[in-house]
């Protein structure tokens, strides 16, 4: 157990001491501070205009109920960084283990494939989940500010936290895809690419409209499917196959990217 | 000590290495020597767990260096083809591989000076000229305080003062009982430093023995090389 514990801490160093990782991670949490602050004054005008009823019209012409509608803005808001840029950040941080020998160097330090491999889920989990908190962090700060003067609970509220605990386990699940893929083709390019083409294929639509069983089945299809509710949204399944299909996502091509790195030789 | 059984290493149809088998002794100096394209890399791989022997096996203190637990604390390496990520700065790419076998992170600093990088420990190691790197790369190997140390070309990149450095240093750490596999192609720097020579050829043993039995009825160790190696450096240039 040492020697794993150990080999995580390693792998949490490289994260850390990476420049590349540091600036993607920064440039993501930027993007989403600036996107937040753009629709400030959007949601917060909206939640002025709540009405008796307890209806919000954050939409033109739609007007449902606050509560519901802006814990599913808190969401959405999240879920396009979570989705769209966690991956590429998941790609970055193993690509660079492909670059000038690195890999050499990691085998050397921690030559059983499988701990070492094991250690680099682990240092990702940890590294994505803290990113993903900090998304998190900064979208109930916005709905804080738009919601202070009517409902400021809403933001700590247990359903809420529960929706954010999700989207959580989605961050999580999703970016350690993306660095399988990229730890099976050794290069942040194709993880990059594959990611992209994962989150475009779901977010088009294209598939969900078509054959929905077959986009149930994609991974960035399965975490939209977990976090948004159906009465929203054109979803391709319920939340616990959904969950399914995530997890499986994440544990098998963690396991094939470990047994491969295992039979390959470290060049 | 440090012992090769049999390790033969084969790529597709390509036989890189064909039953390695010699052993280096605690508190000599063993060099290593062949032409490019020997096979002298690739045993060292082999040895250190980067590439699978296709056949045989090769062991440190009795152990794969699989099975060594915190193997950087028993043995330091230097390979080409392991070296830092060019946006980490030096004393970080040390401070994670000592973190991964639990060295003490002062260890980080001895090192960096003991190779006189500590004003470059800052530096991203992307701006290190070559020899800095091969000096970070000496570093990684001592991180450990390891029994065993495994350079390959330790020299390439270094100044004189570096080379004259490593010389001495490796003379002293097999002088304190300790193993070193010197891996390397300069043949007066490996008459100046090595006590036992290994001579791999088209990926076979062609001898192995004292630096002076091998150098026995030859003028040098170069001599001596290419009386050895003779075909097989001219297949590399032909």
């Amino acid at each position: 157990m040492s020697v794993l514990t150990a080999a995580i801490g390693a792998e949490l160093s490289k994260i850390k001491s990476s420049r590349i990782v540091r600036l993607v991670t920064g440039v993501v949490l930027g993007l989403h501070l600036l996107i937040g602050a753009a629709n400030l004054g959007d949601t917060t005008t909206a939640v002025r205009n709540i009405g008796a009823d307890g209806l919000i019209e954050i939409f033109a012409g739609e007007r449902v109920l606050a509560g519901e509608a802006l814990v599913d803005l808190l969401i959405a808001s999240s879920l396009q960084i979570v989705v769209m840029f966690l991956p590429v950040v998941a790609a970055v941080i193993a690509g660079q283990e492909f670059l000038q020998g690195q890999l050499a160097q990691s085998v050397l330090s921690v030559p059983r494939r499988g701990i070492l491999v094991t250690a680099k889920a682990v240092a990702l989990v940890l590294y994505i989940g803290v990113v993903a908190v900090l998304v998190e962090a900064i979208s109930s700060a916005y709905l804080y500010a738009s919601v202070q003067d009517w409902n400021p609970g809403l933001v700590y509220a247990a359903g809420t936290l529960a929706e954010q605990a999700r989207l959580l386990a989605l961050a999580v699940l999703v970016s350690l895809v993306s660095f399988a893929i990229t730890t099976l083709a050794r290069s942040t390019l194709i993880g990059v690419v594959v990611s992209v083409l994962l989150m475009a294929l779901t977010m088009t639509q294209v598939l969900a409209r078509t054959v929905p069983s077959v986009d149930a089945l994609l991974p960035v299809s399965a975490g939209r499917n977990l976090v948004l509710d159906a009465a929203d949204a054109d979803l391709s399944s319920g939340p616990v196959r959904a969950a399914v299909v995530l997890v499986a996502w994440a544990v098998v091509s963690t396991l094939v990217a470990g047994v491969v790195l295992s039979r390959r030789d470290a060049r | 000590m440090i012992e090769f059984k049999g390790v033969t290493k084969r790529y597709g149809a390509k036989t890189a290495v064909d039953a390695v088998t010699f052993a280096v002794r605690p508190g000599r100096v063993t060099g290593f020597l062949g032409p490019n394209g020997a096979g002298k890399s690739t045993s060292l791989r082999v040895l250190l767990g980067l590439d699978h022997a296709t056949s045989g096996e090769a062991l440190i203190a009795g152990k794969r260096y699989r099975d060594l637990t915190f193997p950087l604390r028993t043995v330091g390496a230097l390979l080409d083809g392991a070296g830092p990520v060019p946006d980490r700065r030096g004393a970080d790419h040390l401070a994670w591989i000592a973190r991964s076998n639990r060295i003490p992170r002062s260890r980080v600093g001895e090192v960096l000076e003991a190779v006189g990088l500590t004003d470059a420990a800052r530096q991203r190691t992307g701006r290190y000229s070559l020899g800095m790197r091969q000096r970070l790369g000496i570093a990684t190997a001592l991180l450990g305080d390891p029994e065993v140390l495994i350079l390959d070309e330790p020299v390439n990149g270094l100044d004189p003062d570096g080379i004259r450095w490593i010389r001495s240093f490796l003379r002293g750490y097999a002088g304190r009982g300790r193993t070193v596999l010197l891996s390397s192609h300069l043949m007066t720097e490996m008459a100046d430093t090595a006590d036992d020579v290994v001579v791999i050829a088209n990926g076979r043993i062609v001898a192995d023995g004292a630096l002076a039995d091998i150098t026995e009825g030859h003028p040098s160790l170069e001599d001596a090389f290419f009386a050895l190696t003779g075909a097989a450096s001219k297949q590399v240039w032909s």
